[in-house]
């Protein structure tokens, strides 16, 4: 992905995580605010429940705090540190309870019950973050079926393509070419929308 | 691995597909400084890192973020003093940009330079090492294949060699084959010959039968001709003696026929009243016949039918009285070699 492209996708301004890293307070806070949602969304996503989510994304944000010092935008975006972190804590807390299988299958639980009981709307963003969502979901959606289900096994599910190949009865070569392809199209899906304009 | 293979497992590294044994071969190519795969890698994290986008959102329990205001310490850790966890896995998610894309401050430890200078020396060693017994040991193995080559050109040069004298010997064997055949033909071709002069011969003795009215016309010198092809007849040989020189005979004996021939040369005139006999000498003389040598005459062939004396060892000729005598009772003009 080019750097424009990378600039886009960020929902979160570096300079934010420039004034987490001096300790400023403030700063955190907003940090928390705009992420939060993603992150206990991916958290749900892989363990398929929002008490360990809300643990797992609490002792993400504590490791934050400690070491944002140690962030550089020249590395990647914020959301992709963030993204990434949360995203494996939560791939090894699944594995530490041997459940990865079958939590990679079922669907994940719903949040509709969270957002008709909670007053508090979900923040979206802004218009930039609403149409990145967008994009996002309508690239995933492109894929071919068996390509999206091998990569959401893969990523969600911590499964390696041996693992999705022996639970799907699907030769290997099978699925690694399932998901090298749709990590491809999804590459070239998300540039695509960069070049025809998206919100800057 | 090679590099198109590690290459082409980036975008299943982003996605989190690789099993550990392949998670650690890419990262250890990643760390090596491929600048190509981490430019790959960099693109498909970025991708992946969207993806939660994609989501229902989901929003957090609202006391967690005073939970987490609550515990956090006072100040971030700086970045020199956050301890690495080595319980973890080999690449987190929070370490994953430092491992593949290091700072460019200066490094946090002293004694990196010093362990990663140890390390480069001691892989330059170790390389220098396996260069240098690799080349030893091409040098020995060319000296050895040399050595075996100027061996086996050397047999082939024998081999040549014998090659060659087997060939001379064979054509010379074909040279003497074909004499052999050559001297075959010529001796067949001289028995058809002689086998085409008896034919004749026979022709002209039927001739002469047929000219005589019927009666057969055989001399004894015919005869004595014939007997010369009979390879069963013995031929004996007689000198002079002392008292005949000059003379000299010569005895054939046919045992199939019982019959002698006996053709003396040079023998003295007789005087009148005497005549020449002749001998076989076994145990004692038998007389075999009698016969006249007139003025004038210097062959006689004598012909006499006799009987068996297969065992006599010496042939004789002695002058006797006219009619012969039992016994010997002159010397011997003519003596068989014993």
């Amino acid at each position: 992905m080019d750097k424009a492209l990378q600039h886009a996708a960020s929902t979160i301004d570096a300079a934010l995580l420039a004034r987490v890293v001096k300790g400023d307070q403030q700063a955190f806070s907003q940090l928390y605010d705009h992420s939060s949602v993603l992150l206990f969304s991916l958290a749900v996503r892989i363990l398929g429940n929002h008490e360990e989510a809300a643990d797992l994304v609490q002792d993400v944000y504590l490791e934050i705090w400690r070491k944002v010092s140690r962030y550089d935008i020249g590395r990647g975006t914020p959301d992709a540190w963030l993204v990434t972190l949360t995203k494996s804590r939560a791939i090894d807390r699944l594995r530490a309870k041997g459940t990865q299988g079958s939590r990679a299958i079922n669907p994940p639980e719903t949040t509709t019950a969270v957002q008709v009981t909670d007053p508090d709307p979900i923040p979206l963003g802004t218009q930039a973050d609403q149409d990145l969502r967008s994009a996002v979901g309508a690239a995933l959606a492109g894929l071919p079926q068996a390509q999206q289900q091998a990569i959401e096994l893969a990523y969600y599910g911590g499964l390696s393509y041996g693992e999705i190949a022996a639970q799907l009865n699907q030769p290997l070569w099978t699925v690694k070419t399932r998901i090298k392809l749709g990590m491809t199209k999804l590459q070239a899906a998300l540039k695509q929308w960069q070049n025809e304009g998206s919100p800057q | 691995m090679k590099h198109e293979e590690l290459e082409e497992s980036v975008p299943l590294y982003a996605a989190g597909a690789l099993d550990r044994v392949e998670r650690q071969a890419l990262e250890a190519h990643l760390l090596s400084g491929c600048a190509s795969c981490h430019s790959t890698l960099k693109d498909y994290q970025s991708i992946a890192a969207l993806l939660p986008l994609a989501l229902s959102p989901s929003k957090p329990p609202r006391s967690l973020k005073a939970k987490i205001m609550a515990e956090r310490s006072p100040e971030p850790i700086p970045a020199q003093s956050v301890p690495s966890d080595p319980a973890r896995s080999s690449l987190d998610p929070g370490d994953w940009m430092d491992h593949l894309f290091p700072p460019e401050a200066p490094v946090q430890s002293a004694a990196l330079p010093w362990a990663l200078g140890v390390g480069l020396l001691l892989i330059v060693a170790v390389g220098g090492y396996f260069v240098w017994d690799v080349w030893t040991q091409r040098s020995s193995d060319i000296a050895k294949i040399q050595q075996l080559e100027a061996a086996l050109l050397e047999k082939s040069t024998k081999l040549a060699g014998v090659d060659r004298e087997v060939g001379d010997q064979t054509k010379a064997l074909a040279d003497l084959r074909n004499e052999l055949q050559q001297r075959a033909h010529e001796a067949a071709e001289t028995k058809e010959r002689l086998a085409q002069r008896e034919t004749d011969l026979e022709e002209t003795r039927t001739q002469l039968i047929q000219r005589s009215g019927g009666r057969t016309v055989e001399t004894p010198q015919d005869e004595f001709a014939t007997l010369l092809r009979i390879p069963n007849v013995n031929a004996i040989s007689l000198i002079g003696s002392d008292i005949a020189k000059q003379a000299t005979g010569f005895l054939l004996y046919d045992s199939r026929i019982q019959k002698v021939w006996l053709y003396s040369v040079n023998l003295p005139e007789c005087p009148t009243g005497t005549t020449y006999q002749l001998w076989a000498i076994q145990d004692k003389p038998v007389s075999i016949g009698t016969f006249r040598v007139d003025t004038g005459e210097t062959t006689h062939l004598l012909v006499k039918k006799v009987l068996n004396f297969t065992l006599a060892k010496t042939f004789g000729v002695s002058l006797e009285p006219s009619g012969g005598r039992s016994q010997p009772t002159e010397p011997m003009y003519l003596l068989s070699r014993s």
